[in-house]
């Protein structure tokens, strides 16, 4: 079928070969403000996300939402280009090694290798022939399947338009093809001519599966695929799902909320908070053995998945900040139970408790940054700034930022508070295969995490 | 409906479905949700009187010469009241037919809005659709134009081009065009815009459809029904605004045309010679109401919110 294209021919493709490599892929959305539309800040909705989805295999990625999972999912399939790095498709696993060399290496020659290499396998860089493979090989099934299908089209014309789009059928041979295609997803020879609200969500469902299954790709991208369908209908669209991907080798990069959905399905995990990677690895040492202190809330939240151990876990509190103004040092830090002195408290952190305390809020009257973790505020009394002080050295707030605090000095009606100052947190090597940005690493160390 | 795989391909009816039996069917039940609102229903005889009056208008009278859209002028019958023998609805003070003029004044209707509703439409779609589908540059450039017109009340603009080019009515016809086409081409950009930012545009560009096959597949057909129910409305309300504009004096003297005939019967009422105005005038007020009467149906019943239930 792939014939057509060189690059493209199956047989000699290992079982480890790597469908698309995610390297350190940013997206940024420009606020703009004002009659002039001047931008006056971004959101980063992805802010350097690095990882490989291999043959045959199905990546969970997982997070609350507003973490910006589907605007990753959009920026790997394609249908948005990132701001900063780049995904990369149809590449061996020699030749990702040999991406991530260069990507590294500054140097001259470096870069020209890299550039050829872009040209022939960044997506947002494709051209001709390469493009329609890379457009062939890469579908995508969205979560609202009302939306997602045009409501003046009979489902001949949606699921049968990819393989008019590639000319790869039509007329008698496109109806058998399309009725093929329905068959797969548990859809018939009768569902041909109706319109799509004559259908149940589960249905529809099946037949955007349907759609995406038409070019047998290599990849598709679930963005929530199931999370606005019924607990019965969700469970029998997970199991078509399998069913696909062990008859057809599909790779799968499945977007979901909800950690159990892809706590059977997914070979990989990758949770994702705030733009960022918390935690990525095999699907079994990440439940067994979770790392990052967001994973272990995100599993808390599920009961039906952490019954076993009698393990006492946080549940996740409060909500994910302004992905325009991301915290400091570890972006969890907010929300962290055992977050540490060193995990980048800030002033937005003395800001943002001041909003829960209306009465001294109200008198705040600005706060003139040095930088993010050295500020002074400005109160309307004297009386405020000095009960702040206080405030700030009393237990009131949690011990971890207490000790971040280098210097606290009231002077007039201005509170001068000055953190630590401390590096963004990265991921590191938990195990093979097994990274988690978190500073507390209990391999290292026993303390912190429970 | 019941969320089930399929029965075996054995078990499977025979199909006797096809593309366009399922559409006709679509267009069968969108009739009959049309028609099953009584006011829709009075509109749609009212059109359709209008219409069959308006071809048939030759037929229903014998046309003047040598323009048949010039009121006839009988010397010798004027100020005839209704129901004179040979003058049902009575005559002018010329001496015209009042029925003539309610006749042909049909055809002159039906011309004038549907030359200036298609133009519009037409036009309106197409700055419209570029504006909202390619975006940038050019959707500023179209929509700065737009507000320009925008900017002018729509009844003192169409005067004052219909005044600058001299009274006559291809003039009116075309004041009316040059008005009435932002409101499509913004009614059009909208909607535009809404499809193109609609899931199953991403669906189809995953697939690596063309621009083009996503305009005409995608957005035209979904974009349609506002600037349909909003043509609707327009064709009473262009021969409303052009009776208007030919009672303040910018109509053809003469010419058989409900504004015209308002117009020129109006001094005769203080005298108690109502007709020359009042049938003309009641034309104009029934095909005002007719084709409100159904726009307002077709909006109702092309609703997306009660469409996609059905
Ligand atoms: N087109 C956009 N313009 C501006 N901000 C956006 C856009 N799309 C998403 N965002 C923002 O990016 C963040 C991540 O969104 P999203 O990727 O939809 O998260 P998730 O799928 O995990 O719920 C959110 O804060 C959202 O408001
Ligand atoms: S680095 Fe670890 S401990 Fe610190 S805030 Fe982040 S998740 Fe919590
Ligand atoms: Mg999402």
């Amino acid at each position: 079928m792939n014939a057509m294209n060189d690059v493209s021919s199956k047989v000699d493709r290992r079982a480890d070969d790597v469908v698309l490599a995610v390297r350190n892929v940013k997206k940024h959305y420009p606020i703009r403000e004002g009659v002039f539309q001047s931008v006056v800040g971004h959101v980063k909705a992805v802010d350097g996300v690095s990882f490989d989805i291999r043959r045959g295999e199905t990546v969970g990625l997982v997070g609350e939402s507003g973490c910006g999972k589907s605007t990753l999912g959009r920026c790997v399939s394609g249908l948005s280009d990132p701001t900063g790095g780049g995904v990369y498709f149809g590449l061996s696993k020699a030749e990702v090694a040999r991406l991530d060399t260069l990507l590294a290496d500054g140097s001259a020659a470096a870069q020209a290798e890299l550039a050829q290499m872009e040209r022939r396998h960044r997506i947002d860089r494709l051209e001709g022939a390469a493009q329609r493979h890379f457009r062939r090989n890469c579908q995508m099934v969205f979560q609202d399947s009302f939306a997602s299908l045009n409501p003046r089209q009979l489902v001949i014309d949606i699921v049968g338009r990819p393989l008019r789009v590639y000319r790869e059928a039509s007329g008698d041979a496109l109806t058998e093809r399309v009725v093929s295609l329905l068959e797969q997803v548990g859809l018939g020879r009768h569902h041909l001519y109706r319109f799509p609200h004559q259908f149940s969500g589960g249905q529809r469902q099946r037949i955007s599966i349907a759609r995406a299954l038409a070019l047998d790709p290599d990849l598709i991208v679930l963005d929530e695929p199931t999370s606005a369908l019924d607990v019965s209908v969700q469970a029998q669209i997970l199991n078509l799902l399998y069913e696909l991907q062990r008859d057809r080798g599909l790779a799968y990069l499945f977007v979901t909320h909800d950690l159990s959905v892809v706590h059977h399905m997914a070979d990989r995990l990758v949770t994702m908070y705030l733009g960022r990677v918390a935690e990525s690895g095999d699907t079994n040492t990440v439940f067994e053995t979770p790392q990052h202190p967001y994973t272990r809330a995100l599993i808390a939240a599920k009961p039906d998945l952490n019954d076993d151990e009698g393990r006492t876990m946080q549940a996740l509190e409060g909500r994910v900040p302004d992905p325009a103004r991301p915290p400091q040092g570890c972006r969890f830090h907010t929300r962290c139970a055992v977050a540490t002195p060193m995990c980048g408290w800030e002033v937005d952190d003395v800001v943002r408790w001041l909003e829960s305390s209306k009465g001294v809020f109200d008198a705040l009257e600005g706060v003139d940054r040095t930088n993010a973790f050295d500020a002074a505020l400005r109160f309307s009394s004297e009386a405020a700034a000095r009960n702040l002080a206080s405030t700030l050295r009393s237990d009131a707030i949690p011990a971890a930022m207490q000790q971040a605090l280098e210097d606290v000095t009231v002077s007039g009606g201005a509170v001068r508070v000055r953190f630590r100052e401390v590096p963004e947190v990265e991921l590191t090597e938990r195990g093979p295969g097994h990274h988690a940005a978190c500073l507390i690493n209990p391999s290292h160390s026993s303390s912190g995490a429970n | 409906m019941v969320d089930l795989p399929s029965p075996s391909r054995a078990a499977a009816p025979v199909v006797r479905d096809s593309a366009f039996r399922v559409r006709m069917r679509r267009v069968r039940d969108l009739t009959a949700q049309i028609l099953s609102n009584p006011a829709t229903v009075i509109g749609s005889v009212i059109i359709l009187a209008m219409f069959a009056m308006a071809i048939f208008a030759p037929w229903l009278t014998a046309p003047n010469t040598p323009d048949p859209y010039q009121m006839p002028r009988d010397w010798a019958a004027t100020r005839m009241p209704p129901g004179t023998p040979g003058y049902l609805l009575g005559t002018t003070n010329e001496g015209g037919d009042v029925l003539y003029g309610v006749i042909w004044g049909a055809r002159m209707s039906l011309q004038l809005s549907l030359v200036v509703v298609g133009s519009v439409l037409v036009i309106g779609c197409i700055i419209g659709s570029l504006a909202g589908f390619i975006g940038g540059k050019l959707d500023e450039i179209l929509m700065r134009i737009v507000d320009v017109f925008l900017s002018i009340p729509e009844l003192i603009f169409a005067l004052a081009i219909a005044a600058v080019l001299g009274p006559s009515f291809g003039n009116i016809m075309f004041a009316l065009a040059m008005v009435m086409w932002v409101k499509y081409a913004r009614i059009m950009r909208a909607r535009v815009i809404q499809i193109k930012n609609s899931e199953y545009i991403d669906a189809a560009r995953i697939i690596g459809d063309s621009k083009l096959n996503i305009y005409l597949r995608d957005i035209l057909p979904n974009s349609f029904t506002p600037v349909m129910v909003q043509a609707t409305l327009d064709m009473g309300n262009v021969v409303l605004i052009a009776a208007t504009l030919s009672f303040i004096g910018l109509g053809e003297a003469g010419i058989a045309e409900w504004g015209v005939l308002v117009s020129e019967g109006q001094a005769g009422i203080a005298s108690g010679r109502w007709w020359a105005s009042t049938f003309p005038g009641l034309m104009i007020f029934l095909w005002g109401l007719a084709f409100n009467l159904v726009g307002d149906g077709l909006r109702d019943a092309l609703d997306p919110r009660t469409e996609s239930s059905r």
